[in-house]
């Protein structure tokens, strides 16, 4: 099957057949080996890409169900010369360790930070729950995000950015 | 089987909802059941521990449904809710008419995997696997919710009551696709509850969660209560011995242990490799006891 999807902002065909994961097409013929493949059965995460805007488990997704669609994959995000905000403080606060986890978190992460500005630590590990860890124990990688949010906030780059479209936690239950 | 071998699978799209009924009708003739593919968060994984096709064996006929519009819209009328079969549970969550007239969808959504399967998963999915562990069907059973299904004999709506008939059986006909689901909403501002128990709050199936909303009426008592609990029988369980207790007298009379008797009846839960049947009866009881005791009873 011909799909034609636009990929990091580029129009790009494939032919494949259509129950091909997406992330193979990505990490294969589309040459984009940054988004790691994990467990391939949608846990753990290390294959969150961007589609149309939304994270996903690219394992999951068959490119068949692409056609006409925007993904973004970490080397959407910026390259070793033009780091986005978020690689940077990853980087500089310790986020990454072996790194396999580390293509799907910024994704994640950018999918936050695209919505809610300034995320509360409780925002930022309900947005990274699902993406496992195994180096960090987690603190490192939320300390990075909020970094991120504040380095871009000094940098004035997203100060646009709207808070919530998602909800803030809260409790149980309610009545009025 | 491998994952390789969905290289041989088929993936056909429709123009529309008459051409779905229409082409599941023929297969069904054939005794065949396509795969009506969303999300693919259940479906893609269970390609993994397949046997792999015999020899000569063809492929199952998989058809995109993600992107069908006619399934997709969450749309409330009235007191009407009704959210289409293959809309995310990201779509719920981001729907200003959830977030205001069915919290409990919202808050139970958020539980459901992660984000990543949240923007893929559908309630149409977790209805048509009918997973007694599903979360969204726990809370479908607690709104009593109508499950809309088409074919080309015609529409059918399945009170949730009449849906499920035993282990990932229900009574949706082989020809029938599952359109959406329809909630007639409690009133707004009314009591609801959400208690999810498991390994972890994310990407867990649940040991056991229970989905409840309420209307009070005067007197204190309750004039509608609806309870769905995930993993602690077969199917999704309604505890009606526990609403017809509830709703037989104030809820200053309700007594913990005629609570907990209503709940034992009521459940069948089983050893598995998420938990023992006895921590689940232990956990139907106890968040069965919460729910009411935020109702206001004393138990």
């Amino acid at each position: 099957m011909r799909v034609s999807l636009v990929v990091n902002g580029s129009p790009r065909e494939v032919d494949l057949p259509p129950l091909t994961r997406l992330l193979d097409a990505l990490r294969g013929p589309l040459g984009l080996t940054g988004t790691k493949e994990g467990c391939a059965e949608g846990e753990c995460g290390s294959c969150t890409v961007l589609l149309d805007g939304d994270p996903v488990n690219a394992c999951l997704v068959a490119i068949g169900q692409c056609e006409g669609r925007e993904v973004t994959t970490v080397e959407g995000l910026g390259d070793a010369a033009h780091l986005s905000p978020l690689q940077r403080c990853f980087i500089e606060e310790g986020g990454a360790q072996c790194g396999i986890c580390t293509p799907g978190v910024l994704i994640a992460a950018t999918h936050l930070l695209s919505r809610v500005a300034k995320p509360t630590e409780l925002e930022v590990r309900e947005a990274l729950a699902g993406n496992l860890c195994r180096c960090t124990g987690y603190q490192r990688i939320v300390e990075s995000v909020r970094a991120a949010a504040a380095l871009r906030s000094t940098l004035g780059g997203s100060a646009q950015a709207t808070r919530a479209e998602l909800p803030t936690p809260r409790g149980e239950g309610g009545a009025s | 089987m491998s994952l390789a071998e969905l290289s041989r699978f088929e993936l056909r799209r429709v123009g529309g909802l008459g051409a779905l009924c229409e082409l599941v009708a023929e297969a069904a003739g054939r005794g065949e059941a396509p795969v009506l593919l969303a999300g693919g968060t259940d479906w893609v994984v269970e390609q993994e521990l397949r046997p792999p096709l015999g020899p000569g064996e063809a492929p199952p006929l998989v058809v995109d449904i993600s992107r069908m519009t006619e399934l997709r819209g969450v749309e409330l009328a009235g007191d009407r809710l009704r959210i289409g079969a293959a809309a995310t549970y990201l779509d719920i969550r981001r729907s200003a008419a959830v977030l205001e007239r069915a919290p409990l969808l919202d808050r139970m959504a958020r539980d459901v995997g992660a984000v990543q399967i949240q923007a893929r998963g559908t309630l149409g999915g977790n209805l048509a696997t009918a997973s007694p562990a599903a979360d969204g069907v726990a809370a479908l059973a607690a709104y009593d919710a109508t499950v809309v299904v088409r074919s080309v004999r015609g529409e059918r709506r399945i009170p949730f009551g009449a849906l499920q008939t035993g282990y990932k059986r229900t009574t949706r006909a082989a020809d029938e696709v599952i359109v959406a689901v329809e909630i007639d909403l409690p009133e707004a501002g009314s009591p609801w509850f959400w208690r999810k128990v498991g390994a972890r709050r994310a990407q867990a199936i649940s040991k056991v969660a229970l989905a409840g909303v309420a209307e009070l009426a005067p007197g204190g008592r309750l004039a509608r209560l609806g309870v769905g609990v995930a993993s602690v029988a077969p199917v999704t369980a309604l505890l009606p011995s526990v609403r017809a207790l509830a709703l037989s007298r104030p809820l200053s009379a309700l007594k913990a242990a005629e609570v907990d008797a209503a709940v034992d009846a009521d459940v069948s839960p089983i050893d598995d490799v998420r938990s023992t049947a006895a921590y689940r009866a232990h956990c139907a009881r106890a968040v069965t006891r919460e729910f009411l005791r935020q109702l206001g009873a004393p138990v």
